[in-house]
């Protein structure tokens, strides 16, 4: 009996711990809340979640508390003699009709409104002003911007996907093997990225700012480790931004970095190309057009990117409480420690399927290069200076 | 007529004069074993059949359980890397594969298979060899699957396996072959048990048994076989397609190709959103059984639960995309199963609320299975809660492939299925092995795994809402997820000792029951339906004499009637409702090692696809020979002892002993001419169709 009562008080009080719990949570700051919207696109998803979440929520507390308040009522009491039942109710009709009914009104009240966002968000596209093609595959997300609406790529770039404030942009998501998915919480709900389709996701930013995802898509080995950043910029660090990309990699000057140029040629032209620096070299061994995935990414402008690696890595130091490098970070001090470790041995630090790189077998992923730490800081300077 | 009529070939025939065959036809002489390890093996017997596949669910119980545990260590703290990202990936996707097929199919098949045929009145299902064929298929299937670990390892491509990512190029090893062959033997023993038990419920229920006098039980029972027979089909389709790419080059799911890569996602989840069905409904029918016993009212709005039941089992097809609202199919395609997504929760929610019915008015007993009946009740609503926020698909592509999804699935599948399980498990357990669990221990085991299911997967609604993807081998710090995982660690460890404690249980109540041997009698709970008019543990034949039936919850109405006022007054005692048990010479299906052998021989052909043909010839050949003296071997063994005097005194025409207090009794010898009169009563004759 006084265990029953023990029990009883527990679950009395379990709505209001779970109450505190929930509240606790909405208060904390997690990069990636759904809830906490940033851009116009996520706002209509949770304009339209909230009052639904609140609908799930009234009959929570009904049923779980009109559980609870019933089974206590009805309880057999010891009063009660063994051999005496309770009126033997079989159903009851009319009550039955209402409570199918009802749930349906209610659902088809919800129905109407979340066809309308449904729509809403995919005629976003509509009003896109520039397009961005994102393409997944294991495990990193490649951007292709056309700038001039030549139909030609102007700019290759990977993991920051860079793109101006307040303006809607259409992204144009497909795989080269598998089936990914793109996703910036913040700012969108997530689009499957499927081989040998493409698929439009909108995004927009409210303001300038980092924003982080996903892959959501489980992908193989390093689907955990397949990570995306967004940037968004005001027009005129935007503008700025392009018109760098465009441009080929300058020559190092420093001696070490000429090194690490020179290494890079030979060593990593297979897969990667830095334009200015290794187009001859990376044409002759295939544009990495036979690996498994394609072409590892473009290196043109690496030192602008907060991130490497799939955005597993940062790639400078940040003073941010979630470690997400800022826009004002990149380019400041770099983060020697992870890119060294990368290079060192990199199916060590992110789990892939490499080939051999001594053969001409194809894998998935970056291999150990079997890098002296010479070599690697050679090529620790050389790609600094990749901005 | 009957369903199948005796051959009167004459090779067939018994020599005259000759009392037995010298060797009957088949390899082996019959099994006659009904006691020891081997009478196991060679039973046809759907109760023995269904004890088997419940300890079988419970021991891969035991095994998804360690790798749900190896999944939360590893998930504890941020950036952990306590195993590398490609054993995780195998440890989570083994631990879906064994949960729902290794599992919660089996557990419900347990239940299903020792209850139905019970619960209708029958002797035992249609095909009774082709039922321990169903449940050693499933076993070695499951064995084959799991065989993984140490052959190269477990299947790696999430238990959705979706192409392309499950081709040979990027799922190299035999992790994922291991998964199309396994669970395409699961998925026979599957098809061919549903098959078997949708002929058993048509044709084999009691005299006066007519579809809606069936136990809600057996109608969710009956929807579930109707929609393995439809569904399994489907992922036998897909695991076609895939064991044709990966092991003959075939291009099905090969984009480069010219493949469709969304192919396998839409034959996955025809299959797979019926299959979530198919795991809820034996359940909700435990459930519809416990609530009326502890509550001492009949179930409220029968008709309406058995039609909420098929309502779900048709609108279980039509949902399948919702698990596909992202994958880029077009606005249109995204409405409509959006819409019907949020109309498949109505029926759900009118069973939520006929159980509550139930228990309204009533005079509940808070016995251990009543306390995870309303566990089910409680917890599916809030699974079934956050389904419909699932269903509104602009916030879906927000959750989908979040906690928040785990949060969901978990809550319906644990909280719903498990709960109801294991409530059936406290509820049956002396009708099945003639002693009882206690009842305060399970009390402990209830709180235990109420609290520490709630800690586990309450927090991953929060966790998948603040952005935490699912299948991901880690977490970066910073992001804010650390809190709710050390929490729901912390609960995973209080599911796994809630479920030692339900270990203890069995034990320590198996042995104060051999130190103290009460037999609880036919009848401990006061229930309705017809398996508790039999004494515990159930007799080999099941019913002396097949009964009459002229009710719903035909027990009840031998205990009890209703007087002018309406008020219930006892007619019977249990023991004097219930029969004694003690009837001679009931013949019953012989025992048969074919199943046994055909089900050994599918793995065989399995390890022949993945590693040297020579297995799978060796299988094949076995396949053969295996059906071969199965459908030579005859339904019973003409060696078999029945005095056939004694068979006259047996229920040959369907009209059974009609139990005191129930007036309307036919006791004439002539078959009864209802509607289903003849074929009830060839059936009852014995189980001796062909198969």
């Amino acid at each position: 009996m006084m265990r029953e009562a023990l029990a009883r008080r527990v679950v009395r009080l379990a709505p209001v711990a779970s109450l505190v719990a929930l509240l606790s949570a909405c208060a904390s700051d997690a990069p990636q809340d759904t809830f906490k919207p940033e851009g116009p696109i996520a706002r209509d998803i949770k304009n339209l979640a909230t009052p639904v979440f609140l609908v799930a929520g009234v009959v929570f507390v009904l049923v779980e508390f009109g559980t609870l308040v019933l089974v206590r009522h009805f309880r057999a009491r010891k009063d009660q003699p063994e051999d005496e039942f309770p009126p033997q109710t079989h159903g009851n009709t009319k009550l039955e009709i209402l409570w199918t009914i009802a749930p349906a009104v209610l659902l088809a009240v919800i129905g109407v409104f979340t066809v309308i966002t449904i729509f809403k968000v995919d005629a976003y596209a509509d009003d896109a002003t520039m397009t961005v093609k994102v393409t997944g595959q294991q495990w990193w997300w490649a951007y292709e911007y056309d700038t001039d609406g030549d139909g030609k790529t102007d700019i290759t770039t990977a993991n920051d996907l860079v793109i101006p404030a307040n303006t809607m942009v259409k992204l144009e998501v497909t795989s080269r093997d598998v089936i990914h998915s793109y996703w910036i919480p913040r700012l969108n709900g997530k689009k499957d990225a499927v081989p040998g389709e493409v698929h439009e996701l909108s995004i927009e930013s409210d303001d300038v700012g980092t924003f982080i995802g996903n892959c959501t898509e489980f992908c193989g080995l390093s689907h955990t480790y397949m990570r995306q950043r967004l940037v968004a910029l005001d027009k005129s660090d935007y503008d700025a931004w392009v018109a760098n990309q465009i441009e080929d990699a300058s020559e190092p000057t420093d001696d070490q970095a000429k090194a690490g140029a020179e290494l890079f040629a030979t060593t990593c032209s297979r897969c990667h190309l830095a334009r200015g620096i290794n187009d001859d070299e990376y044409e002759k061994a295939g544009s990495g057009d036979d690996l498994v995935s394609g072409p590892g990414p473009d290196l043109t402008h690496f030192a602008t990117r907060g991130a490497f690696a799939g955005a597993t890595f940062n790639l400078w130091e940040t003073s941010d409480k979630n470690d997400i490098v800022q826009w004002d970070e990149i380019g400041k001090t770099l983060d020697k420690e992870n890119l060294e470790n990368w290079l060192r041995n990199p199916p060590k630090a992110k789990p892939m399927d490499p080939a051999d790189p001594d053969t001409t077998d194809v894998g998935r992923g970056m291999p150990d290069l079997n890098l002296t730490e010479e070599q690697i800081d050679q090529l620790v300077a050389f790609l600094e200076t990749l901005d | 007529m009957a369903i199948v009529e005796r051959p009167a070939t004459p090779a067939l025939q018994l020599p005259p004069g000759a009392a037995v065959a010298e060797r009957p036809l088949g390899v082996f002489t019959r099994p006659t074993a009904t006691t020891g390890w081997r009478s196991w093996l060679t039973t046809v017997d759907h109760k023995r059949i269904g004890i088997m596949y419940g300890a079988a669910a419970l021991f891969f119980f035991f095994m998804g359980g360690v790798e749900a545990l190896m999944i939360r260590v590893q998930l504890t703290a941020p950036d952990s890397k306590l195993y590398s990202a490609d054993l995780y990936n195998q440890i989570f996707t083994m631990h879906g594969v064994t949960m729902i097929f290794l599992v919660v199919m089996p557990m419900g098949a347990a239940f299903m298979n020792y209850l139905m045929p019970l619960q209708i009145g029958a002797r035992d299902v249609a095909f009774p060899r082709l039922n321990a064929f169903s449940f050693w298929t499933f076993l070695f299937g499951g064995i084959f699957l799991n065989t993984s670990w140490f052959l190269g390892g477990g299947a790696n491509g999430g238990w959705f396996a979706y192409a392309p990512n499950t081709s040979v190029t990027f799922s190299p090893g035999h992790g994922m072959d291991f998964y199309a062959l396994g669970l395409q033997i699961t998925g026979i023993a599957s098809l061919v048990g549903a098959i078997n038990l949708i002929v058993t419920v048509l044709n084999m229920r009691a005299p006066g048994m007519t579809l809606m006098k069936m136990p809600v039980f057996t109608w969710m029972a009956f929807v579930t076989q109707l929609l393995l027979v439809f569904a399994i089909p489907v992922i036998s389709v897909a695991l076609v397609l895939l064991t044709l790419d990966r092991t003959f080059d075939a291009n099905f799911f090969n984009t480069a190709a010219g493949a469709d890569a969304l192919l396998w996602e839409h034959l996955f989840w025809i299959f797979g959103h019926p299959e979530v069905y198919i795991l809820i409904l034996p359940a909700f029918g435990v459930v519809s059984e416990i609530i009326p016993v502890f509550s001492r009212k009949p179930i409220f709005g029968y008709p309406f639960m058995v039609f909420s039941g098929i309502a779900i089992g048709f609108m279980g097809w039509g949902v399948w995309a919702h698990h596909m609202f992202a994958s880029g199919m077009g606005p249109i395609s995204v409405a409509a199963f959006s819409m019907s997504t949020m109309f498949i929760a109505v029926p759900t929610g009118v069973k939520i609320l006929n159980w509550l019915a139930t228990m309204w008015g009533g005079r509940i007993t808070f016995s251990t299975p009543m306390l995870f009946a309303i566990g089910l009740v409680t917890m599916f609503t809030i699974g079934g809660l956050s389904g419909v926020t699932h269903a509104v698909a602009p916030a879906d592509t927000q959750q989908t492939d979040t906690y928040y999804i785990v949060a969901h699935f978990h809550y319906v599948i644990f909280g719903g299925a498990l709960f109801a399980f294991l409530g059936g498990f406290y509820f049956w357990w002396p009708k099945v092995f003639g002693w009882i669990l206690n009842d305060k221990v399970g009390k402990w085991q209830f709180w235990l795994t109420l609290i520490g299911f709630n800690l586990t997967f309450g927090p991953m609604h929060i966790l998948g809402l603040q952005g935490m993807p699912r299948r991901q081998h880690s977490y970066k710090e910073g992001y804010g997820f650390e809190l709710w995982n050390h929490v729901a660690t912390v609960g995973a460890f209080i599911i796994a000792l809630a479920f030692l404690v339900f270990a203890y249980n069995i034990i320590a109540s198996w042995r104060a029951h051999k130190a103290n041997p009460v037999n609880p009698g036919p009848d401990p709970w006061d229930s309705r339906s017809l398996e508790w008019m039999l004494p515990s543990p159930t007799p080999a034949h099941n019913f002396d004499e097949v009964p009459t039936v002229s009710h719903l919850d035909e027990f009840w109405h031998r205990k009890y009637a209703e007087d002018e006022t309406g008020k219930v007054v006892r007619v019977a005692t249990s023991e004097e409702a219930a029969q004694k048990g003690d009837a001679t010479n009931v013949h019953l299906p012989s025992p048969s090692y074919w199943p046994l052998v055909l089900a050994a021989a599918l793995p065989l052909i399995g390890y022949g696809l993945i590693f040297s043909p020579a297995f799978a010839v060796v299988g094949g050949i076995t396949v053969l020979l295996a059906a071969y003296g199965w459908g030579l071997e005859p339904a019973d063994d003409p060696e078999a002892h029945h005095a056939h005097a004694a068979h006259d005194e047996h229920d040959e025409h369907g009209d059974g002993d009609d139990g005191p207090g129930d007036d309307d009794g036919d006791d004439s010898p002539e078959p009864k001419d209802d509607d289903d009169g003849e074929v009830v009563a060839a059936s009852v004759k014995e189980s001796s169709d062909d198969e």
